[in-house]
């Protein structure tokens, strides 16, 4: 049997309440939305997940007010942003110190290759710590738009709506964003 | 994406651009496992609205009253039903007419079971 599509699972929260469509939804997309999260919020897991079940939670209790006019997925991410930028405004000042003090030092050896014997592997992991650090030097609006168009693979035009703003600014946040990480990683350019 | 690759060449920085696809990939091909999330979800939700028990006998009093207000809104009506009933018993009928009542007997059954079976 066909596995039940997204839509026909929306259609019986929406008509008859049906709890075990909506964990199935849940179960479907936890995953990208936990994931989602967690870059957003730096690393951080514990509100990346307390993030991602205030997502659903939103979610169900706006599902009437889902139109299609987005893929769910996406609906979810534009739930997820929200939920992180205004968590974010309310403690700015701690999640940017505390993740500040963690970052390496930019004259540090750690914000580049380490050796050149490495494995390829190895500094291929090492680039996406170190990108992972350096997203955190990122304002939350230069974050969400890297990781809707970057890690989860939106156009500029879906990034907009997920960011509710105009294509305009998400252009102008990774720009930005890019010159932040270039200075950031600026010891894993190429020679 | 449409025009990211725009940007990458606008500043020159293809490498950063190529890093960030390959960590977008990486993202994209990690899965979190579920550990109970899905479960915390549902339990948070607000509990479903049930009907209360009282709604049932006050349907039916509400129908009983509609019903005596059109017996008397209707003057003869409860008097002209008897009579033809009466009519229908006491005369002789043909097997149409049995056919008939037995036919609008079952719909009137199955239309009072559809309405009982029925999920509020």
């Amino acid at each position: 049997m066909p596995p039940v599509s997204d839509a026909e699972l929306i259609a019986r929260v929406v008509v008859v309440d049906d709890r075990h469509a909506f964990s199935e939804l849940v179960r479907r997309h936890q995953s990208a939305v936990r994931a989602t999260l967690r870059r957003l919020t730096a690393g951080n897991h514990a509100l990346a997940d307390d993030l991602a079940q205030d997502t659903f939670m939103l979610a169900y209790r706006n599902i009437k007010s889902f139109r299609q006019e987005a893929r769910f997925s996406t609906w979810l991410y534009r739930i997820a942003t929200n939920a992180f930028l205004a968590d974010a405004r309310r403690r700015k000042e701690e999640l940017i110190g505390d993740r500040t003090e963690q970052l390496p030092d930019e004259s540090s050896d750690d914000a580049g290759p380490q050796d050149g014997t490495e494995s390829d592997h190895a500094a291929g992991t090492g680039l996406r710590i170190d990108m992972e650090r350096a997203m955190a030097v990122l304002t939350e609006g230069e974050r969400a738009a890297i990781v809707q168009c970057y890690h989860n693979d939106l156009s500029h035009e879906e990034a907009a709506w997920v960011l509710n703003c105009p294509v305009g600014t998400v252009k102008t946040h990774i720009l930005r964003a890019k010159q932040k990480l270039k200075a950031r990683l600026g010891a894993w350019a190429p020679e | 994406m449409t025009d990211r690759p725009d940007i990458a060449s606008d500043t020159g920085d293809d490498w950063l651009d190529a890093a960030l696809r390959g960590d977008g990939l990486a993202h994209r091909a990690e899965y979190v496992d579920d550990d109970g999330f899905t479960a915390r979800v549902m339990a948070g939700l607000p509990a479903p609205a049930t009907l209360p028990a009282w709604r049932k006998p006050v349907l039916a009093l509400l129908w009983a009253a509609a019903g005596i207000g059109v017996a008397v809104a209707l003057p003869g009506a409860a008097t002209d039903v008897m009579r033809e009933i009466v009519r229908v018993f006491v005369h002789p009928v043909s097997t149409a007419q049995i056919a008939a009542g037995v036919a609008m007997l079952g719909a009137a059954t199955w239309a009072a079971a559809a309405l009982a079976l029925r999920q509020d």
